[in-house]
């Protein structure tokens, strides 16, 4: 049965010429719907149009029609559609009104008028469907990502919605996280919800799914679930030399913050041309072994040696790096600092961001904007380049052009330390692996990558 | 402690601290507010709050001080071809300074429980009905304050590996920009998971209504008592204003307005057995 249907929807965002979505017509069934499409093709979009977010709260143009539950998205505003659409965003962070989470999941009821005194049960159903009744009372802030990822999640279903809609809930979760979320919207499916969910961690999906709707250049096309496949990631890169001298060392480094440490104890170092991948859970310490390794923060206790030389640095938040006004500038300064003597052009277009170069940068999509932080951050040949979770937001084509630019990197000598989630990444690039939880670090080689 | 019988106590130390010109009630209402804020969260998790007021306070001396040349007596003296700085320095403009520092001290100290001793939902669960939405929505952005302090060391990281230096105002851009349009953006983004979520589809019901406790009830009473008691005092001129210009003389301190100051203790033993 169709829960939702989009006729020649054509959509632009203000002051945008292209459209965001050109002309799409499709049916969206119950059960669970995949959408899946390279990064920056319209999937954000398509999935805020069926809350009505496009284009109540983002404005714009729009033409053509959208029905969801019976609702013309175009003449009922998003508030109103809230009461039969739940919606979960990317960034659990950023999606956090209260400081509790059983307030947290309450705001919703709060909102759409629900009697105080159903308010608790219906707290207590939507945290126990989310598998997170455990955590009633908890602050939020002292959460893990998929923890508070799930928090969204049964904030949104505390409201009994015919429908819940997911935007790449994974992104920046942990394996662990992930699944629980994963597995979370999978049983909300058997339990008679509709989930349409957009994501990059395809596999186990693909598998639940009754629908599928491909996403690419503000097009849409339905496919098969059964018989489509995504795209496959590139395997181990192929190493051309050993790596060469040490470039940067800890000795028994203790980091942390207002004097508690987060990472303890740990020896590590790595050599020019050696990626070093950093794993583990969220909220483990990566962040802050690769801010110390970066000199970002002062060591409470040991050592910390670097080499002299440029440090290439993605932080967490790509977006705290681009402030240009094209992302071609962005580029030029980082060359022009470094005195590396290379065009914008050429990382532009290993990162296929071409295209876009001459856009502001923050105008992209989030998965645009992580390449566009790593094109403005990587240019020339850094001494180190440390890249905390690079692919974030990443379809499978622009992780490719990641793993050959940090091969191209390794292979001119610098030395590199990845903080990832993404076993592809790891799979592809790891030299070495650096597993870090609960403030330790305990390394292993990856034997089948060395030369 | 509920936010009612705070915001009650905190405007009433407002309400004393900017209407009367006299620094005698101004300093209680300033010891007021320590004492009270020290009892309840301690000096360890105020010590921020202390150190930002005496900057404030220290920069309102200094600046009347530099920019006032009244007064009588005159401790020193610059050439007067001097722009802005030459004149007398006198003591009646440091004092008149150093008062200035002590209201604003205690302006923002009288505000400080919003944010040290309540969470956020406390706040908007006390707002009457008509005030829910604009509450929540003030509440909501004031999360994202925390945000900005961790998107500034952010930002300041990451140019600085990318070559960034301190080189005067503009270079401050490539630091402030980023920051600025991250805040935007994540306040952005918390509007949308409001919307999402239904925020402003009607009248919102309240997961746990508040409840005025005795002790509530108590500081609101001696809080009216001691606003009721300071306005009548500034009406008949028993909290006489005071201005050290032209020379400096002691401020006229009268029982009753000294009574409704001394009344603005009463969260030192309120919170102290509240908590």
């Amino acid at each position: 049965m169709a829960i939702g249907s989009l006729a020649n929807l054509t959509y632009w965002y203000p002051g945008s010429r292209e459209p965001a979505l050109s002309d799409v017509s499709t049916l969206l069934d119950d059960g669970l719907t995949v959408i899946a499409g390279p990064s920056g093709g319209g999937k954000s979009t398509l999935l805020r149009v069926l809350n009505g977010l496009v284009p109540h709260f983002h404005g714009g143009r729009i033409a053509g029609g959208a029905r969801v539950l019976g609702l013309d998205v175009i003449r009922t505003p998003t508030r109103d559609l809230a009461r039969s659409v739940g919606f979960v965003f990317q960034d659990p962070e950023l999606q956090t009104v209260y400081s509790t989470v059983d307030r947290e999941v309450a705001f919703g009821l709060e909102n759409i008028g629900v009697p105080t005194r159903m308010i608790a049960g219906r707290v207590e159903e939507a945290l126990q469907a989310a598998g997170i009744g455990h955590l009633v009372g908890r602050t939020v802030r002292t959460l893990s990502g998929g923890e508070r990822q799930r928090v969204a999640l049964a904030s949104s279903i505390a409201m009994r919605p015919q429908l819940v809609v997911l935007d790449e809930p994974t992104s920046q979760l942990d394996p662990d996280g992930a699944a629980l979320v994963l597995a979370t919207a999978t049983r909300l499916v058997d339990e008679g919800l509709a989930v349409i969910i957009s994501e990059h961690r395809l596999d186990r999906l693909l598998k639940a799914a009754a629908g599928l709707v491909l996403v690419g250049g503000g097009r849409v096309e339905r496919a098969d679930p059964a018989i489509w496949r995504p795209p496959s990631a590139a395997g181990p890169s192929r190493r051309m030399s050993a790596p060469g001298s040490e470039t940067w060392s800890l000795e028994g480094a203790t980091a942390g913050f207002n004097g508690q440490p987060v990472v303890e104890d740990v020896n590590l170092n790595g050599r020019a041309g050696e990626v070093v991948v950093l794993n583990g859970p969220n909220g483990g310490g990566k962040t802050t072994l690769l801010r110390l390794i970066a000199g970002g923060l002062a060591p409470l206790a040991g050592r910390v040696q670097r080499r002299p030389g440029r440090i290439a640095y993605l932080p967490q938040n790509p977006i705290a790096v681009l402030h240009r006004p094209t992302l071609r500038a962005e580029v030029r300064l980082t060359l022009d600092r470094s005195g590396d003597h290379e065009l914008p052009e050429e990382i532009l277009n290993a990162l296929g961001l071409l295209h876009v170069a001459d856009r502001y940068p923050r105008d992209l999509s989030t998965g645009e904007r992580q390449r566009a932080a790593l094109a403005a951050v990587l240019p020339g040949t850094p001494t180190m380049a440390l890249l905390d979770e690079p692919t974030r937001g990443m379809d499978v084509a622009a992780r490719d052009a990641l793993v050959s630019l940090v091969t191209r990197l390794r292979e001119r000598g610098a030395a590199i330390v990845l903080a990832t989630h993404d076993s592809d990444l790891t799979l592809a690039l790891a030299d070495r692996i650096a597993y870090v939880a609960n403030g330790r670090v305990f390394e292993r080689v990856v034997e089948t990558v060395q030369p | 402690m509920n936010a009612r019988g705070v915001a009650a106590w905190s405007a009433t130390c407002l309400f004393i601290a900017l209407s009367t010109s006299n620094p005698a009630y101004k300093a209680l209402v300033l010891a007021a507010t320590l004492s009270s804020l020290a009892a309840s969260a301690g000096l360890r998790r105020i010590r921020g709050w202390l150190t930002a007021v005496i900057l404030i306070a220290t920069f309102a001396t200094l600046l009347n001080f530099l920019s006032a040349h009244l007064g009588a007596t005159v401790l020193f003296e610059l050439p007067p071809q001097i722009p802005a700085l030459g004149g007398p320095y006198t003591v009646e403009a440091v004092t008149f300074g150093f008062t200035a520092g002590i209201t604003i001290a205690a302006a923002i100290l009288s505000a400080a429980p919003f944010s040290l001793l309540l969470a956020s939902h406390e706040v908007v669960d006390a707002l009457p009905a008509a005030l829910s939405r604009t509450g929540t929505a003030i509440t909501a952005s004031l999360n994202l304050v925390p945000a900005v302090a961790t998107s500034f060391t952010q930002v300041t990281e990451a140019q600085r590996l990318r070559g960034w230096r301190p080189r005067g105002p503009r270079s401050w851009s490539e630091i402030l920009v980023p920051v600025v349009l991250s805040t935007i953006e994540g306040s952005i983004q918390l509007a949308e998971s409001m919307e999402a979520r239904g925020f402003g589809s009607g009248p919102r019901t309240a997961a746990r209504p508040t409840r005025m406790q005795r002790s509530d009830w108590l500081l609101v009473a001696v809080s009216a008592l001691a606003l009721g008691l300071f306005a009548i005092s500034r009406t008949t001129g028993w909290a006489a204003d005071w201005l050290p210009y032209p020379t400096l003389a002691a401020p006229a301190i009268d029982p009753r307005p000294l009574a409704a100051c001394v009344l603005l203790f009463a969260p030192v033993l309120l919170w102290r057995s509240g908590r």
